[in-house]
């Protein structure tokens, strides 16, 4: 539903629901209000009658025998409204003209209300020493009165609330104008276009909406921008060794011998690197995606700390040459087996990268507060200020180096799911310092 | 043809140079932006191969940089970026040509074929003199109609001597269209290949330029 219709039919229907309950209880305490005065009517005309009658006992006083055909006719009143005077045996005295005898037929004093002919009469009656007055009138008169106010009152009131609902619809379509003209402006925009929207052209409740679908449009630039980045390294860094395996295979086609076995040699070694690549981006969407990791193994840090510098000296060519130093207890870390393995070889990886075969390399175990903290130092080329800056890119490496580039990332991406940290700084003897902290287990 | 290929992924490199030497053609391999220089500055080569990826300098502020100094050859550019954005930047910075990352072997020789003729000015492949005929794409050579059986470096002296179409090509630059770095020359292997392409196609095909160098007989066999 538009919000220019809600807003509509939420005004117009409690605006009409509020002011029609007003009307019902403005015609109700009106009808009270007639038929009370009404009644006090009746009342004071039976006694106005009554003392009229006993200022000049002597004008009616012999005619208390006469019948009721020759009672003495009062001047009529008014249609629908009746008298008659009786003596208190019954004899009439007086009646209206025309008047309804059932109607003013004699009752005991007080209000009555009776049906004669289909219609409803009220009557009253007042009794002196010697007279009984009795006045009567019709309902439908006082029903007729009572519409007739009824009518004059609620007409005006009706084409008021007409009136009001138009002004409404009105009001709320130009009220509703600046979101119709962002709505426009949103519209004509293409997926690709991710520039701000003019705010200065909005009127100043909608400030706030705009500036926070501001805010988004912006993010949402940023992250479409490193993914397309992303991609796009990701690419080039697939395609760069199927460009080798490609080439190579044709190469060995075209030859024979040595140099089309020495052409598969270099295929292999390209299939192989093209796997490295696809693994580690596996690992990559993997560890940022909703995987779950948990095997239900508690992961030692010392264990996985000596798994860590297994398989890096396994993968090397070099002997192996990691030093291992504990300052302390072990603990269980608050991160998967595998994943914290993965992120301590990434490091040790690239320190044996980094450094010539003659060097060793040391990794410090110590835990501090609710981490526990990995040191891996070495003594190679360090990286400089702009390198640091750089390392944790994607697909960053060092000049033409040997490594996917994404192994930095994979520790960066373990350390923050985890709520870990990895921070790396040049060491003041030569070589680079990467710590990483990982949470352990209470 | 001389080939000079920039790539810095040692991998493909090889590739490529494997590749191209199997083609008969004489490609040498350097890894970054100043090796690339400093081999432009030294050798004689006929056209260039460049990866956009390299180390030490971004391989299209390179050949812009080559450009303005006003290096004239043929640039064919590699590399794996496939956006439209990235192949207009390469061809407006100096390319000639833009091939994608993973490409084909026979696609990227025809292609420098097709780039050197263009760069001698000729729009088909054929190179014909006189009676002789030379097919650089497939290395197949006639003389009168009838083929003529050349070894890889005889092939590569004549395209050499055809393409400069009758300027003295001194030693050096013919040797250098031969051989690559790293091939050991004999003192005399030049002058044998001569000997034999001479055998082979006529006596007067090839002057010898005292002093100078080789050309191209004007006066046609």
């Amino acid at each position: 539903m538009s919000l220019r219709l809600r807003l509509l039919l939420l005004i117009g229907i409690s605006l009409s629901l509020l002011w029609g309950a007003v009307a019902i209880w403005m015609l109700r305490s009106l009808d009270d209000e007639v038929h009370q005065t009404l009644d006090q009517r009746l009342a004071m005309s039976a006694q106005m009658v009554a003392g009229l009658m006993s200022q000049n006992p002597a004008a009616w006083d012999g005619r208390s025998h006469t019948q009721d055909k020759s009672a003495l006719s009062m001047p009529s009143m008014a249609k629908g409204f009746d008298c008659q005077i009786t003596s208190l045996r019954g004899d009439v005295i007086m009646r209206t003209p025309g008047a309804t005898v059932d109607a003013v037929a004699m009752r005991k004093p007080g209000y009555s209300e009776r049906v004669i002919k289909g219609e409803r009469w009220r009557s009253y009656t007042f009794e002196t020493d010697s007279l009984r007055v009795t006045t009567a009138d019709r309902l439908a008169e006082r029903d007729l009165l009572l519409q007739n106010v009824a009518i004059a009152a609620v007409v005006p009131f009706v084409v008021a609330m007409i009136g009001s609902l138009i002004v409404l619809w009105l009001g709320v379509k130009s009220g509703l104008l600046p979101l119709e003209r962002l709505r426009q402006a949103l519209a004509r925009r293409t997926p690709e276009t991710m520039t701000p929207i003019p705010e200065r052209a909005m009127s100043r409740d909608l400030m706030p909406l705009v500036s926070t679908l501001n805010a988004l449009l912006q993010r949402v630039h940023v992250t479409i921008h490193r993914e397309r980045r992303f991609t796009s390294d990701a690419a080039h860094e697939l395609r760069t060794p199927l460009t080798a395996i490609k080439t190579h295979l044709q190469v060995t086609r075209i030859t024979q011998g040595k140099d089309a076995a020495l052409a598969l040699d270099y295929a292999e070694e390209g299939v192989a690197r093209l796997q490295r690549t696809l693994d580690q981006l596996l690992t990559l969407s993997q560890i940022e995606g909703p995987f779950s990791w948990d095997d239900g193994k508690l992961a030692d840090a010392e264990e996985v700390a000596r798994l860590a510098i297994r398989d890096a000296s396994a993968s090397s060519n070099a002997p192996a040459r990691i030093v291992f130093k504990r300052a302390g207890k072990s603990a269980s870390l608050a991160v998967p087996q595998a994943l914290a393995i993965t992120a301590l070889r990434n490091l040790l990886d690239n320190a044996l990268r980094h450094t010539s075969a003659e060097q060793d390399i040391v990794l410090e175990m110590q835990l501090a507060g609710n981490t526990c903290v990995f040191r891996v130092l070495d003594q190679g080329g360090g990286l400089s200020a702009e390198e640091l800056a750089m390392v944790k890119q994607r697909f960053w490496r060092r000049g033409s180096g040997q490594g996917s580039g994404l192994g930095l990332s994979i520790v960066a991406a373990i350390a923050e799911r985890f709520g870990g940290a990895i921070e790396l700084k040049p060491r003041p003897e030569g070589g680079l310092e990467a710590s990483l902290a990982l949470p352990i287990k209470n | 043809m001389r080939v000079l290929l920039v790539e810095d992924d040692e991998l493909i490199a090889h590739g490529i140079l494997a590749g191209l030497r199997a083609h008969g053609l004489t490609a040498d391999g350097v890894s970054n932006a100043a090796q690339a220089e400093a081999a432009l500055a030294t050798l004689h080569c006929d056209i260039v191969i460049l990866d956009l990826g390299l180390p030490d300098e971004d391989g299209m502020r390179l050949l812009a940089r080559l450009r303005a100094a006003g290096m004239a050859l043929p640039v064919l550019v590699l590399s794996a970026r496939d956006a439209v954005e990235d192949r207009v930047a390469g061809l407006r910075a100096g390319a000639d040509d833009y091939l994608l990352k993973p490409f084909d072997l026979d696609e990227l020789v025809a292609r420098l074929h097709a780039l050197l003729r263009r760069a001698a000015g000729r729009s088909v492949d054929i190179i014909e003199h006189g009676p002789l005929r030379l097919d650089p794409g497939s290395g197949a050579v006639f003389l009168h109609g009838q083929p003529v059986d050349l070894s890889r470096r005889e092939l590569a002296l004549l395209a050499a001597l055809l393409h400069a179409s009758g300027r003295i090509l001194s030693a050096d630059q013919l040797r250098d269209s031969l051989y690559h770095f790293n091939e050991e020359i004999e003192s005399n292997a030049l002058s044998v290949h001569v000997h034999h392409l001479r055998r082979k196609l006529g006596a007067d095909l090839i002057e010898t330029v005292r002093g100078l160098g080789y050309k191209i007989s004007t006066v046609k066999p």
